[in-house]
C-alpha cells in the first residue's frame, strides 16, 4: 500500500469518526431543542460535510482497491467512536460494551490484513 | 435510554434498515466505481469521477436513506450501543463479495469474521435483556 493511499484512508477514517459524533451530539440536541434553531442546523451541517469528504475519499479508494480488503478499515472506527463517545459525549461505558467494541475492532483489522 | 416509538418509528428496526441499505449501497458502489475507473488519472483519487455511474447515483439514493434512518436511530440509542451494531455490515460485506461477486476469503478473514460475530453478541445482548425488561 502506497503512503498516498494510507494518507487519503486515514482522512476518510477521522473525517467519518468526527462526523458520527457530531451528528450524535445534533440529534441529542434536538431531542431537546427540537429541528429549528441554528445550533442543530450548524452541527447537522458540519456532520454532513464530513461525511461527504469521507465518502468521496472512499469513492476515489474503492476505484484502485477490492472493496472487500478496503472496506473494513472502518472497522478502527467502532474502538475510536466507542472511546471518544464515553469520553466526549459522556456515555456509559461497561466492560461488556469495551471487550465487544475491541473484538469488532479486531476481526474487522484481521478482515482487512487478510 | 428513552420512551420509543414502536412499529416503524422502532429505533431497532431502522437501525436494521439502515444497515441493510448500506450493505447494498456499497455492491453498487464497487460495482459502478470499476465501471468508470480511470486509475492513471491523479485526480480520480478524490473520487469525483464516480459520478459519471449511475449505480453510484443509486448507491448515493440508499446511503442517503440509510443516513435518514441512522439520524433518527442516534435520537433514542447511544452511539456505544447503535454504532458497533452498525457494524454487523462488515461481516455481511465480505460474506456478499464472496456469494455475489466471487471474492475469495482466507482462513484469516474467516477468523476475523468470527470475531466480529462474537464482539457484535458481546454488544446486543444487554441491549436484549434491556428490551425484555421494558
Amino acid at each position: 500500500m502506497s503512503f498516498l493511499a494510507f494518507f487519503f484512508i486515514v482522512v476518510s477514517l477521522l473525517s467519518f469518526v468526527v462526523a458520527q459524533l457530531v451528528l450524535k451530539k445534533a440529534m441529542e440536541f434536538s431531542a431537546k431543542s427540537g429541528l429549528h434553531n441554528s445550533r442543530f442546523i450548524s452541527l447537522i451541517s458540519i456532520g454532513i460535510a464530513l461525511m461527504t469528504i469521507s465518502f468521496f475519499l472512499t469513492l476515489g479508494l474503492l476505484q484502485r482497491f477490492d472493496l472487500s480488503y478496503l472496506y473494513p478499515f472502518q472497522g478502527l472506527s467502532v474502538m475510536i467512536i466507542t472511546l471518544m463517545a464515553a469520553m466526549m459525549l459522556k456515555e456509559k461505558l461497561n466492560l461488556r460494551l469495551t471487550i465487544g467494541a475491541l473484538l469488532i475492532t479486531a476481526g474487522i483489522v484481521l478482515v482487512s490484513l487478510s | 435510554m428513552q420512551n420509543r416509538p414502536s412499529g416503524f418509528g422502532n429505533p431497532w428496526l431502522q437501525l436494521t434498515l439502515s444497515v441493510l441499505c448500506v450493505f447494498v449501497s456499497e455492491f453498487l458502489l464497487k460495482r459502478g466505481a470499476t465501471d468508470v475507473a480511470e486509475p492513471d488519472s491523479a485526480f480520480s483519487w478524490t473520487g469525483i469521477n464516480g459520478l459519471t455511474s449511475p449505480l453510484v447515483w443509486w448507491a448515493i439514493l440508499l446511503i442517503i436513506a440509510s443516513f435518514i434512518s441512522w439520524l433518527y436511530v442516534l435520537r433514542y440509542i447511544p452511539i456505544t450501543i447503535a454504532y458497533p451494531l452498525s457494524r454487523v455490515v462488515d461481516v455481511l460485506v465480505p460474506l456478499g463479495c464472496w456469494i455475489f461477486l466471487g471474492e475469495f476469503i482466507s482462513t484469516l478473514r474467516w477468523c476475523g469474521i468470527a470475531l466480529v460475530v462474537i464482539g457484535l453478541a458481546l454488544v446486543a445482548k444487554p441491549v436484549a435483556q434491556i428490551e425484555e425488561r421494558l
